[in-house]
């Protein structure tokens, strides 16, 4: 029988939770950080080719090297993504965010290696560097896993690695892949985050990279600004699979977080999807609800990069036509150079659902957040 | 139930109904889709609600369903009509959409319901054998 202590330990408190950023994106000082977490033979190999890279189609980003030029020190040589002292001092203290996703900004290249054991052991020590030197050094960080989704019995076997630990908030997948993310190839993925209550967050990358089709749909555009505002379009082919194949019906503890994708088409998409859904619901039977219920339940958008309606007065129209008391979730994209910081989206969001898009929302779409 | 105040409109002799087929009529200035559902008699509004199609000249078809995805099973052979514009599915025996399900689930509407949640039933007729002729009662 265990003893009552004669004082009890004191309740813990309540966080008093401001804003949740949902999309951050950290980077390897050198490869040599993730030594100690490689085999001999697998950092051989790192030391001697580098970590990969996915060709840059254009040449060119946004901002300084697609980050804040703001974050750069003196002679610009070092990387913001790299300085976990910036996040801290512009992000989490800067900015007063409670709780910062990690989406590594390695992971897309290792997504896109065709050496699928190779991007395995890259995944495990990725994941295992961020968790000792970013979310060991500042509890305020969690981490979306980097798994190797490129073969889903590795990613699996990521999933379940870590899945217990208590900062890993998610997984981590790009838009660019050679299938749909609805297709069932892609479950046992789904599987695993559900039986750890992680989200499994898409951002785009890697499109047209590797073996994956063009960054749009109807070929490779010649400026980065094209592939840019066209992002919304392949958010919308997972979006369609997942709700077509079933993906929730098949998993209806699942969670799927859109992040970056814009979110002022959503509501023109539901009408779409539910229009769609009426008149050919007969040939995906097992789709038993109109496709705007599933997107409400399991689908959350990020807020980042917030599109400003003209008339300013049309905001309001979209956040209702989304839901986004139930579906928006605020995010920064820290450091790169298309930041958002919350108190300017939080102006903007009309007061009824402040809260429920700076943190709220989040606290229910990663449930490991707050425990 | 007002039958008292509805009358009977002869469409054809039951030998011209038979299982699986229908008929288009015109009563009382309306269009009425008459169709014989394997044996039971069925008649409906020849207008869908959404875009005002001849709803009635669609395909007569099974209703799909699935217990679980990439399967596909029929149901109620012949039970269902598909509109020939945009193919919303309509229950031949009830009128009821078969899209909403929100209002496949209901049996009656709450008063001063909207219309858009009124147009998802079609109105449907009494039809009888009558002393050998298809009778529908309006
Ligand atoms: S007119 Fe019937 S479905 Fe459109």
């Amino acid at each position: 029988m265990s003893r009552i202590p004669e004082s009890s330990p004191p309740v813990a408190t309540t966080v008093r939770w401001r804003a949740v950023d949902t999309d951050v994106h950290h980077q390897l000082r050198d490869i040599s950080d993730l030594r100690p977490y490689l085999s001999r033979y697998d950092w051989q190999r790192l030391d001697e080719y580098g970590m990969p890279r996915n060709s840059n189609l254009y040449q060119a980003n946004g901002g300084f090297r697609g980050a804040r030029a703001d974050c750069f020190g003196a002679g610009n040589n070092v990387d913001p993504r790299t300085r976990l002292d910036l996040f801290q001092e512009k992000l989490l203290d800067g900015c007063g965010i409670d709780a910062a996703i990690l989406q590594g900004e390695y992971t897309p290249a290792v997504m896109a290696l065709a050496d699928i054991d190779f991007a395995a052991s890259l995944c495990r020590a990725l994941n295992d560097w961020t968790l000792a030197e970013w979310v060991g050094r500042d509890s305020r960080f969690r981490l979306a896993l980097t798994i190797p989704i490129q073969d889903p019995a590795l990613a699996v076997k990521e999933i379940h690695r870590l899945g217990g630990h208590p900062a890993v908030v998610a997984v981590y997948a790009v838009c660019g892949s050679p299938r749909l993310y609805g297709q069932r190839y892609y479950d046992p993925v789904y599987a695993a985050c559900s039986d750890h209550g992680l989200a499994f967050a898409l951002h785009f990358s890697n499109e047209g990279i590797g073996m994956n089709p063009a960054p749009t749909a109807g070929g490779h555009p010649s400026y980065y600004a094209e592939t840019y505002l066209l992002r919304p379009q392949f958010y919308q082919a997972h979006l369609s699979s997942l709700l077509f194949e079933g993906t929730f019906e098949k998993f209806p503890q699942l969670k799927v977080a859109l992040l970056e994708s814009g979110f002022g088409w959503v509501p023109a998409f539901r009408w779409r999807a539910d229009a769609t859904w009426k008149s050919l619901r007969a040939q995906t039977p097992w789709v038993k609800r109109p496709p705007s219920e599933y997107i409400r339940k399991h689908v959350r958008f990020a807020t980042q990069p917030f599109e400003d309606p003209e008339p300013a007065a049309a905001l309001a129209s979209v956040l209702d036509g989304m839901n986004a008391d139930e579906t928006l979730m605020f995010s920064s994209d820290f450091p790169h150079w298309d930041f958002d910081p919350p108190d300017a989206i939080a102006r903007r969001l009309p007061a009824g659902i402040r809260d429920r898009v700076m943190f709220e929302t989040a606290l229910e779409t990663y449930p490991k957040l707050s425990r | 139930m007002t039958g008292a105040a509805r009358k009977p409109y002869p469409v054809c002799p039951v030998a011209e109904l038979p299982a699986g087929q229908r008929r288009i009529v015109t009563i009382e200035g309306k269009s009425i889709g008459v169709f014989n559902v394997d044996g039971r008699y069925f008649a409906l509004r020849n207008r869908c609600p959404h875009r005002g199609a001849p709803l009635c000249e669609g395909q007569v078809v099974d209703f799909v369903t699935a217990t679980k995805p990439y399967t596909w099973e029929t149901q109620r052979p012949g039970e269902v009509i598909r509109c020939p514009w945009h193919s919303w599915e309509f229950d031949l025996t009830t009128g009821r959409s078969l899209c909403f399900p929100d209002t496949i689930r209901t049996t009656s509407y709450p008063a001063g319901a909207s219309s858009a949640v009124e147009s998802e039933k079609i109105d449907t007729y009494m039809v009888t054998d009558l002393q050998g002729m298809v009778v529908v009662w309006l």
